[in-house]
């Protein structure tokens, strides 16, 4: 039985473009679930429904089998973690931390161990008579992740918790955050864009487009396996081309690649398409390599742009079927812009969306809007 | 060569800023009997003049109080307003922001001249009531303007942090938003203070018989006597202001919200 439940949730601050509508969502106990997706897709909009700063116009909150959609925000026991840390300027580190267990009106001698406590797994047992302003970006959001924490609260939220924080600490911290999940057992709502940190600190993952779930599923299978044409792009599938089925057999899908047949993975839930059905294939820059000449079994093409990445070369190499970006070991062999070169494809790693399957799905949720409005 | 020009301008910019002031300050304490520049001899008789005049000690403690209490109810009036128009977004936030900065706008002898016939018309008004209701008109943009400053400069998620924590908004409120505003608080009391204060046009206006604040009686008094008794109390007056204004600096910043 899930821990957090969402159930048709309809959001809309402007009546005729809800921001969310009939959105539902399950959070396992102890599990925690990342909301990605670019901005405006409705993610934060479901946080702080979930913490209650959103009255929405439907649905239901449900929280280990009680509803929470009515209750105000300060009787939910919801732990909040914002993207601009909102610590109390005035109070000191340690006062900041006890400020919820102070509002549960626990003793001080249980608040000061339980402040400390939280203080030292955060590593800053340290700094507790300090203000806010005298810390780092990351010390005070480690505060503020304290400061969540240490009233023991049903869930989690974390909203954008490492955008303000350069490139090296977000690393940093996105480990000590999935470490204390873990420790803790506690069951987290995680809200970012950044696809690498969902990648690297959930157990599973939802994308999310316009208010919709795209694809729920293990970073794993949301980043090998992308099962729409929104989310093969927003993973960093860079390279598409559009090719006619030419069979579907035993999980594989055969199109042709430069005269030859090549098998993709294909998954029966997806059904099984006549040949000549239109499918979108997606690959990564990464899994393609170039040959020299065009002798070599592969589809044909020419060099136009080489850019110099360090570890990697990066080609655009034009072909019949468009253009594409390809990386190459810096060692390997390298190409001039003019030079004729044979594309290989390294299939394990392509996928094949049916055009079907995205066209249904852009005309089904026009449907699903305009039900629901009548 | 840009020093240089900068130099000059700054020397030329100063010296319009702080001459008449030098030269006030040092008629104030020469023995002529009448305002002159450069002042003969020495004393401090003017000085001693300026605390045996009944119409300037009475009308100091009436300006005191004045200022003291427009300046407070201005306060607690501007507070909810600037937290409202810092916190929400509402149909005609622009317009309710427009029409509380109008007081800074319009020129004060308009403002006294328009309330004089208003508080004619409602009738018999005591004159003390006319001016604190003057003044703390005049002062309510201000004290707007500057707790809003320091509202804006409070990252807005940390009330919501607050209730997510279990207090409900009007503790948020009290625990979180108010200790965070005490310092603007305080620097828009010392602008009130000061604006109500020095203020000529409006009190000019309000002003009865026996009733009037320090800077409209040193003008009639002006209007009769050319003594160097007003050039002293012009020099106790800027001591006053000088140290009031640097107190505030020092102890809160006040630069930050003006």
């Amino acid at each position: 039985m899930p821990y957090l439940e969402i159930r048709d949730l309809t959001v809309s601050y402007d009546k005729n473009q809800p921001t969310l509508e009939r959105f539902s969502l399950n959070v396992e106990q102890g599990e925690l679930l990342s909301l990605l997706g670019p901005s405006g897709c409705g993610k934060t909009t479901t946080l702080r429904s979930v913490a209650g700063f959103i009255r929405p116009d439907a649905g239901q909150i449900v929280i280990n089998d009680h509803d929470y959609t009515r209750l105000p925000p300060n009787q939910r026991d919801i732990g909040l973690v914002f993207q601009s840390y909102a610590l109390f300027p005035h109070l000191t580190v340690f006062y900041n931390v006890a400020f919820g267990l102070r509002m549960r009106r626990i003793p001080k001698k249980e608040v000061k161990e339980r402040v400390t406590n939280a203080l030292k797994m955060v590593g800053l047992e340290a700094f507790a008579n300090r203000r806010p302003a005298q810390l780092s970006g990351g010390q005070q959001q480690r505060v503020a992740l304290a400061r969540a924490t240490v009233i023991e609260p049903q869930v989690l939220l974390l909203d954008e918790p490492l955008s303000n924080l350069d490139a090296r600490l977000r690393v940093d911290m996105r480990q000590e955050i999935r470490r204390l999940q873990q420790q803790l057992g506690i069951t987290t709502l995680y809200v970012t864009h950044d696809q690498v940190e969902a990648m690297s600190i959930s157990d599973r993952v939802v994308v999310m487009n316009q208010g919709e779930i795209e694809q729920i599923g293990t970073p794993e299978d949301i980043f090998a396996a992308p099962e729409t044409v929104f989310v093969a792009d927003f993973m960093g599938f860079d390279n598409h081309f559009n090719a006619a089925v030419e069979s579907v057999q035993d999980s594989k899908l055969t199109v042709t690649w430069g005269g030859a047949p090549i098998e993709l993975r294909w998954h029966s839930k997806f059904g099984s398409p006549p040949s000549g059905a239109r499918a979108e294939i997606f690959f990564r820059a990464d899994s393609a390599s170039l040959l020299a000449g065009t002798e070599a079994s592969g589809l044909a093409g020419e060099v136009i742009l080489h850019t110099f990445h360090g570890n990697e070369v990066q080609y655009l190499v034009e072909t019949d079927l468009g253009e594409f970006s390809i990386m190459q070991d810096s060692d390997s062999e390298r190409f001039a812009p003019g030079a004729a070169v044979t594309v290989q494809a390294h299939t394990q790693k392509w996928i094949a969306i049916l055009e079907e399957t995205a066209a249904r799905r852009v005309t089904g949720e026009k449907n699903d809007r305009a039900q629901a409005k009548y | 060569m840009v020093s240089r020009w900068m130099y000059v301008s700054l020397v030329i910019l100063y010296s319009f800023l702080l001459g008449p002031f030098i030269i006030i300050f040092m008629a104030s304490f020469g023995a002529n009997a009448n305002l002159a520049f450069p002042p003969q001899g020495f004393t401090l008789d003017w000085f001693a003049n300026v605390f045996e005049t009944s119409q300037f000690i009475d009308s100091f403690w009436i300006s005191l109080h004045l200022a003291l209490l427009s300046t407070v109810v201005s306060l607690v009036m501007g507070m909810p307003v600037a937290y409202a128009l810092t916190r929400f977004q509402f149909a005609g936030s622009g317009m309710v922001e427009t029409v509380f900065s109008a007081p800074i706008l319009v020129p004060g002898l308009v403002i006294g001249f328009a309330m004089l016939n208003f508080f004619v018309l409602l009738g018999d008004m005591h004159v003390m009531t006319g001016l604190f209701i003057g003044h703390t008109a005049i002062l309510f943009p201000y004290s707007v303007r500057v707790i809003s400053a320091s509202l804006r400069n409070l990252a807005p998620y940390v009330e919501d942090a607050a209730v997510s924590l279990g207090a409900n908004r009007l503790r948020g409120f009290l625990l979180v938003v108010l200790p965070n505003m005490q310092a603007g608080i305080a620097a828009a009391f010392v602008l009130g203070f000061i604006t109500s204060f020095n203020n000529v046009p409006v009190s000019l206006f309000l002003s009865g018989p026996g009733v009037t604040t320090l800077p409209v009686s040193m003008l009639s008094y002006l209007e009769y006597y050319f003594d160097p008794t007003i050039a002293a109390l012009s020099t106790l007056l800027v001591i006053f202001t000088v140290v009031l204004v640097q107190t505030a600096e020092r102890v809160l910043g006040l630069s930050q919200f003006v």
